[in-house]
């Protein structure tokens, strides 16, 4: 279903990132010379909290903070073209769900097609049907008239995710999307993940500071040093979706948990704080 | 130890209790107040006494002698000024509050022209409002405008900053223009705090609009009180006090009620 048949790529080169410091004085280094290449597939960028990790996500979305040139150094390449602003193939996901709460669920979902950017490109008709789709695959249909403030953390989430899902992105970047969410509902969230995912396979750039969930997601998973962020480590996971509790508990899984949670003492000395969900 | 409702902002208080202390309170008030008038210890020219409200109040609402209602008449032009100048600070005073909360550089530019009057006292202006507006219709009208739009911009600029951030990244990712991401994402959550500004507007409106009729006015509420003092007829101005305060009351629960409903929506605190 995607918009080209070519796969998508995004290529990161030498990217620096600093902000200046609250006191005028200098600046703050919070991500220090990052190369990676992604393709589709789900890829973990696992850090702990406050280590640059979104910062880099939104430098793949186009999104810019104010005021501050973004990245300072090194350049964003999104099939090879340089990522300068805000563009059609990526979508984000927040933590903060960012529902309209005066509309109703399916006004929400259909918030895109609100703006003139997608009304010139996506017929109504055609944006009806997405909608109607996406509503089914997220499991929200039977609460289309329901405003935010009737609905669950998770079901706000589901909202978000088919906001992103009805624009058929190339790329889904997934801002610690979950992380607000109690462990049993961001479980099923996983699951919606995974199937959405195996029905229309892109490529996901998730961003979590749980281990677990790095474990249990990723084609992938790039472990970020903390400030400034660096690459500590970069696997991939073989073991097919969805990943059993049984896997979850085999000297495998165990294996990589460790030599994450070693990877990332070594590189910022302690200062790290990752979560490791029951 | 034993819940107790004093010294503890959290007690919940039935409906019931709520009025019962409320129409006691002001019960107190009239009771303690006809006390005073029928001992004669203030004389009535500096207190009537309730009844005598009472039958200025009769006598304002219908004059049998000359077949008309004063009040009636007082209230529709006091009205009439506060709702011109109420769409005045609505069309004028959203729009510049809404532009100086979603552009750093309005607000730096507006908000030393704007804000220092929020403190300063308003009715200092009437004179020169008097000398650039003469003293007809128009000074009333602007000078309830100035005194409401002052606090409404601010108002209405902080309730735009205060939605999250969030919302405006979150429409840009999703292709809309700077503009629209205000329009579509940050405006729709500020209503219900803009309609908060409109209320407090109107409030403010109603405490000004005797300040404005004093100033050569012909008709009006504020001119009843003031033509009644100049007759020292104190039932007079007192009964023209408490429409006053039963009109604001009234518009502000009115107004109240009305956002309510249209922002059903809103987090409650």
């Amino acid at each position: 279903m995607s918009a080209s048949a070519e796969p998508v790529s995004i290529e990161l080169k030498d990217i620096v990132q600093e902000y200046p410091n609250k006191d005028g004085n200098g600046v703050l280094r919070v991500v220090d010379g990052i190369s990676l290449t992604l393709s589709p597939g789900i890829n973990m960028l696992l850090g702990p909290s406050g280590c640059g990790k979104s910062t880099i996500l939104h430098m793949m979305g186009g999104v810019r903070p104010i005021g501050v040139p973004t990245p300072t150094s090194g350049t964003v390449l999104i099939d090879g073209k340089p990522c300068v602003e805000a563009h059609d193939d990526a979508v984000m996901v927040f933590q903060r769900y960012a529902n309209r709460p005066d509309l109703t669920v399916e006004q929400n979902v259909a918030f895109p097609f609100r703006l003139a950017h997608w009304r010139a490109r996506v017929s109504e008709a055609e944006a009806r049907r997405r909608i109607e789709e996406t509503l089914a695959a997220v499991g929200l249909a039977a609460h289309r008239k329901h405003l935010p403030s009737q609905l669950s953390g998770g079901q706000n989430q589901r909202v978000a995710l088919a906001r992103a899902l009805v624009l058929r992105p190339r790329i889904l970047l997934m801002d610690e999307p979950f992380g607000a969410l109690d462990a049993q509902t961001r479980g099923e969230m996983q699951q919606l993940l995974v199937q959405i995912y195996e029905q229309n396979p892109c490529l996901v750039v998730f961003v979590t500071h749980d281990v677990t969930e790095a474990l249990a997601l990723g084609d992938r998973v790039i472990v970020l040093s903390t400030q400034p962020a660096k690459i500590a480590d970069d696997f991939a996971i073989l073991e097919p979706r969805p990943r059993s509790a049984t896997w979850q508990r085999s000297t495998e899984a165990v294996r990589m948990e460790e030599r994450i949670l070693a990877q990332l003492h070594a590189a910022s000395a302690g200062r790290a704080s990752l979560r490791v969900s029951v | 130890m034993a819940e107790t409702t004093s010294w503890n902002p959290y007690a919940p208080l039935s409906a019931q209790t709520t009025r019962t202390l409320g129409i006691g309170a002001v019960v107190a008030v009239l009771v303690l107040w006809a006390l005073i008038s029928a001992t004669g210890l203030v004389s009535p020219n500096k207190l009537p006494a309730p009844w005598q409200v009472a039958k200025a109040f009769a006598y304002l609402a219908w004059d049998g002698e000359n077949g008309r209602s004063l009040l009636l008449n007082a209230t529709l032009w006091s009205v009439g000024r506060v709702v011109a100048a109420g769409a005045l600070v609505v069309a004028i005073g959203i729009p510049i509050g809404v532009f100086m909360g979603a552009s750093p550089k309005v607000n730096a530019a507006l908000s030393p022209l704007v804000d220092p009057f929020r403190s300063a006292p308003v009715v200092a202006l009437l004179p020169i409002m008097v000398m650039w507006f003469g003293i007809g219709e128009w000074m009333k009208v602007l000078f309830l405008f100035v005194g409401a739009v002052v606090y409404l911009i601010p108002m209405v600029r902080d309730a735009v900053r205060a939605v999250p951030q969030a919302y405006w990244i979150s429409a840009r990712d999703l292709g809309a223009t700077p503009f629209e991401a205000v329009r579509h994402a940050v405006l729709p959550l500020a209503m219900p705090r803009i309609a908060d500004a409109v209320i407090v507007g109107v409030s403010v409106m109603w405490t000004y609009i005797t300040v404005a009729e004093y100033v050569n006015a012909r008709e009006g509420l504020g001119q009843l009180i003031q033509n009644a003092r100049r007759f020292s007829a104190m039932d007079q101005v007192f009964a023209g006090i408490i429409v006053i305060i039963a009109f604001a009351l009234l518009s502000y629960q009115l107004m109240r009620y009305l956002k309510a409903r249209m922002y059903p929506w809103e987090t409650k605190l």
